[in-house]
């Protein structure tokens, strides 16, 4: 709802009382949703440019070269709050919204991902919104024939009450079919296609700019409702639309409808607009201006057409039989205005509507500074069941459960599925790119700025593991209610973490959004959402290279752990695990040694030398050893001296998630070539051991069978889900 | 060889299957909107019906394109003796049109399901296997109604007929319960007609269809699919 001060500052430039429709249009574009009013502000702290960025935030898509007339779009979103309402409907039109912002880009959409965020399973209400979702994505993204090639889950108690659903699609496309999202040209007309407008959604970039109450019943209306089927005969019909380049802009219909998707265009072109809502195909009768100017319907696209080309698009349209109309045209006076039955209903100007807002004061509250203190500490009486409460711990365990529900190989690109650190899908002239998301929000509860440089380090870790180069970042940055001063001085905090890390490792952030307002009075308590800057990044692998993936490829080869092991306990899985919540100072963000990893790492995979490779993460050296040896036939015996930091007891040597850190298997004959190059860029390397033939986990001080750890990880979800 | 390619409202593997197509010399796919009826596919020399959710698998999956007109075209190039191979929802729309047997009911977990399984092919050299038979092959599944059945005598012509052409196995080509990913009726995972010119198969020959896809045991079946199409 409009402030109080909106609606007088809205009175005051247009030297008149908005009427019912242009409030309507206000209340839609002004929420914070469409218009980043907390967080734009912010934005100038992201590296944004780069040689291959080739258009920035700012549209549908970001869009970057992969070299060769290759272009990469790539787009992520949440779809939070609908979830949390209706986590069926809510998942799969934030899927069907995501990819509708990378085609009306001109891409063809190629790849899909997913993160999300749950209280934990054991209450039954998490689990049906896991279910529902993970069902919502895998209904809809599956129809419409688009791979998953990556994603993540984490839970805590904090999502009880907000659960999180982001979502990334990835596209391809060549320049010459590249449409920007704009209405450059008077004259021209506008033509919605897609599906008819209804009474669904109204007004939803609104509800999901306010905090949940103990009403969400009454929000069900505010949901939209998905059609994967006319989504799949509305991108056929976009191919031959853009295939006989007949569109002069596109925007889809996401958030704020066609208040926001008209506006939009018509602010970047410096124009004006003037629909027609009664030429607008509808679904439900009676429908009033306001309704249909925000509807948030799904499955609908708006272009400019010139005045020469409309009788072909039309033509094309009927043929898919999409159902559309020309239902106004660009102007040149800066107005955004709407007739119904010949009247006016709503004439305001672009500049006002789109981003005319008065910016809010927001305060940013010191956050408290955590304790590097490591006095809870208390080294296990048993390793090895240790290190299987790990493995079968929520945040680790195997989650195909999920993934065996999205189909990752439509469209035959997929070359690494999910489950490895990276999904691999091969781009045109046999590019191969690298895709992975992360977010670790417990460090960011305990320190969002390092939290959030650390999360995009591990990210980053994922793709170099794998031998590719990191090429871009897209983000979701997901908080709590702006209007709290903490909440907001955990965004803020974040996206400088995000911005230093973008600036320090030379990667731009090409796309994301905002998703404020994360937090839930529920009984009279404040339940906010741990501070979760989801950070997607992509890699790109060197010419003739092949994807390294993480299970041990031989017996009687050497394992090495690559970088310095720290005392960094606080914030660990280990620690959530002993104590039952996380506490201290996370892991320091040290750009130097992880820029130093990075190249050498890059280097070695790239001389062939590493067989199979792993990232040290979430659990540590103990989970990223064991990972290496789930999903295949051989194990290891290692031993736990000499190694280089200031971790000296098993226990940090074992589970500390210092950042920076590889392991890497690597054969005799490699090893002097190996040696070197860790040598020339400054890396400490240890000897871990051997990998051996017997399926056994040996790390000298103790031992555990493949089959056990195996037991351990496997099934987890199942436990709660079937 | 033309090979019609249908596309019904909300196929979606169209174009992974004629790309696959591509590869094998002398093949020469197109792409079939389903609107545009019979008269469409009458001159091809072999029919693809691909994997999606024609109709968004509203109804029953397969259940409204089995009543388009286009599959009276399909159904009388059947007859002639030509290739028609029926991928995922093409097997759906197959058994639902009546040119092969049984039906394709929910996954037994009542999820959809998308894993490389290996196949282990029959003994007998059939027009689409020719160079397999016997082997074990690996390729990618992915649907939500894939568990085989029918009735038992139907089951027991199918086997005395030798036309249950790939069943679900392990890597050995092993056939157990414990890797029969969605509850068919003895593993099975495609079968053919009596003529053997028709073939239904829930795997994605298409996604095993080169060396980056870490398979291209696929490329087999179409290939063979394709020399079938040059004499009936």
């Amino acid at each position: 709802m409009l402030t109080k001060e909106e609606t007088e500052h809205a009175t005051r430039v247009l030297g008149r009382e908005p009427n019912r429709t242009e409030l309507a249009m206000l209340d839609v574009l002004w929420s914070e949703h469409c218009s980043y009013k907390s967080s734009k502000r912010w934005f100038h702290l992201f590296k944004t440019d780069g040689e291959r960025v080739f258009l920035g935030i700012g549209e549908g898509a970001g869009l970057v070269d992969l070299g060769d007339g290759v272009l990469l779009g790539v787009a992520m979103e949440s779809h939070n709050h609908p979830s949390q309402v209706d986590p069926y409907n809510g998942a799969a039109t934030g899927v069907g919204g995501i990819i509708r912002d990378v085609i009306s880009q001109g891409c063809k959409a190629v790849g899909l991902m997913n993160c999300l965020r749950f209280g934990p399973p054991t209450r039954p209400h998490n689990a049906h919104l896991l279910e529902q979702v993970v069902r919502g994505i895998s209904d809809y993204g599956n129809s419409v024939g688009i791979p998953m090639v990556g994603g993540e889950i984490e839970f805590d108690d904090s999502y009880d009450y907000n659960c999180l659903v982001n979502v990334v699609c990835i596209g391809v496309a060549t320049a010459d079919r590249i449409v920007r999202s704009s209405a450059r040209t008077p004259g021209h007309s506008l033509v919605l296609f897609g599906s008819t407008t209804g009474r669904d959604g109204i007004a939803g970039v609104s509800f999901a700019s306010e905090t949940f109450s103990d009403t969400e019943e009454e929000d069900r209306g505010a949901v939209q409702i998905g059609d994967p089927l006319a989504k799949k005969v509305l991108i056929d019909a976009l191919e031959e639309l853009l295939d006989e380049h007949l569109l002069d802009g596109l925007q889809d219909l996401g958030g704020g409808g066609l208040t926001s998707a008209a506006g939009e265009m018509a602010s970047r072109g410096g124009t004006g607009v003037n629909i027609d809502l009664g030429t607008v195909p509808l679904r439900e009768e009676d429908m009033q201006p306001w309704e249909i100017i925000v509807s948030e319907s799904q499955e609908r696209m708006l272009a400019v057409v010139a005045p020469e080309k409309v009788e072909r698009v039309l033509e094309v349209l009927a043929q898919n039989e999409v159902p559309h109309a020309v239902i106004g045209r660009v102007t040149d006076d800066g107005y955004y205005t709407a007739v119904m039955d010949g009247e006016v209903c709503a004439r305001l100007p672009v500049s006002l509507l789109v981003d005319g807002f008065p910016e809010p004061k927001r305060v940013e509250q010191a956050l408290p500074v955590e304790s590097t203190s490591l006095a809870w500490v208390r080294g296990p009486d048993d390793y090895a069941a240790t290190v299987k409460q790990l493995l079968g711990s929520l945040n680790i365990c195997d989650r195909s459960w999920v993934y065996s529900q999205y189909d990752q190989h439509v469209q035959a690109n997929t070359v690494v599925d999910i489950g490895e650190n990276a999904g691999v899908l091969e781009f045109p002239r046999g590019k191969l790119v690298a895709f992975t998301s992360d977010c670790n929000s417990f460090w960011c509860l305990l320190d969002p700025k390092s939290g959030a440089a650390n999360s995009a380090c591990e990210a980053l870790r994922n793709l170099v593991s794998m031998g590719a180069e990191p090429i871009l970042i897209a983000d979701c940055l997901n908080f709590g209610n702006p209007e709290h001063p903490e909440s907001y001085a955990q965004f803020v905090e974040a996206v400088r973490g995000l911005g230093q890390f973008s600036h320090d490792f030379d990667i731009p952030v090409v796309g994301g959004n905002v998703s404020l307002y994360n937090e839930s009075v529920v009984e009279g308590r404040t339940f906010r959402i741990n501070p979760t800057p989801q950070i997607m990044m992509a890699g790109l692998f060197p010419a003739e290279s092949r994807p390294v993936r993480r299970t041990l490829c031989t017996p009687w080869a050497n394992l090495f752990l690559v970088g310095r092991t720290h005392r960094e306990l606080n914030g660990s899985e280990f620690q959530r695990l002993t104590l039952g919540h996380v506490t201290g100072l996370p892991p320091r963000y040290q750009p130097d040694d992880e820029k130093r990893t990075m190249r050498a790492m890059l280097e070695a995979h790239a001389a062939g030398l590493i067989r199979s490779c792993n990232n040290v993460g979430r659990g540590g050296l103990a989970v990223a050893l064991m990972k290496m040896v789930l999903s295949g036939e051989y194990g290891f015996k290692v031993k736990l001296e000499d190694i280089p930091g200031t971790a000296t007891s098993p226990t940090e040597i074992l589970f500390s998630e210092t950042p920076s850190r590889y392991i890497a298997e690597v054969t005799e004959s490699n090893q002097p070539q190996f040696f070197e190059i860790m040598r020339r860029h400054k890396v400490p390397v240890a000897e871990l051991g051997l990998t051996t033939q017997d399926a056994v986990a040996d790390f000298g001080l103790f031992s555990l069978t493949i089959s056990e750890a195996r037991e351990a990880y496997s099934h987890v979800f199942e436990r709660y889900l079937d | 060889m033309s090979i019609a390619v249908i596309r019904f409202p909300g196929t979606n593997n169209e174009h992974d299957v004629i790309r696959a197509l591509r590869q094998v010399p002398g093949a020469e796919p197109f792409l079939v909107p389903s609107r545009l009826g019979a008269r469409a596919v009458l001159d091809a020399d072999g029919v693809i019906l691909p994997g999606g959710f024609s109709y968004g698998d509203y109804l029953r999956a397969g259940a409204i394109a089995a009543v388009e007109e286009v599959m009276d075209g399909v159904k009388e190039l059947a007859e002639g003796g030509r290739p028609i191979l029926g991928i995922c929802n093409g097997f759906q729309v197959l058994t639902e049109v009546g040119l092969l047997p049984g039906v394709l009911l929910p996954n037994k977990t009542s999820r959809f399901i998308c894993k490389w399984v290996h196949l282990r092919v029959c003994d007998e050299n059939t027009l689409f296997t020719e160079g397999l038979a016997g082997l074990t092959i690996r390729i990618p599944i992915a649907h939500a109604e894939g568990c085989y059945h029918c009735s038992d005598d139907e089951l027991t012509l199918l086997e005395q007929e030798d036309r249950i052409i790939f069943r679900y196995s392990d890597e050995h080509g092993v056939v157990t319960p414990e890797v029969n990913p969605n509850g068919s009726l003895d593993n099975i995972a495609g079968i053919v007609n009596r003529r053997g010119n028709v073939l239904g198969m829930m795997p994605h020959p298409e996604r095993a269809a080169r060396p980056a896809l870490s398979s291209a045991d696929g490329m087999t079946i179409l290939e063979n699919f394709v020399r079938g199409a040059r004499a009936p």
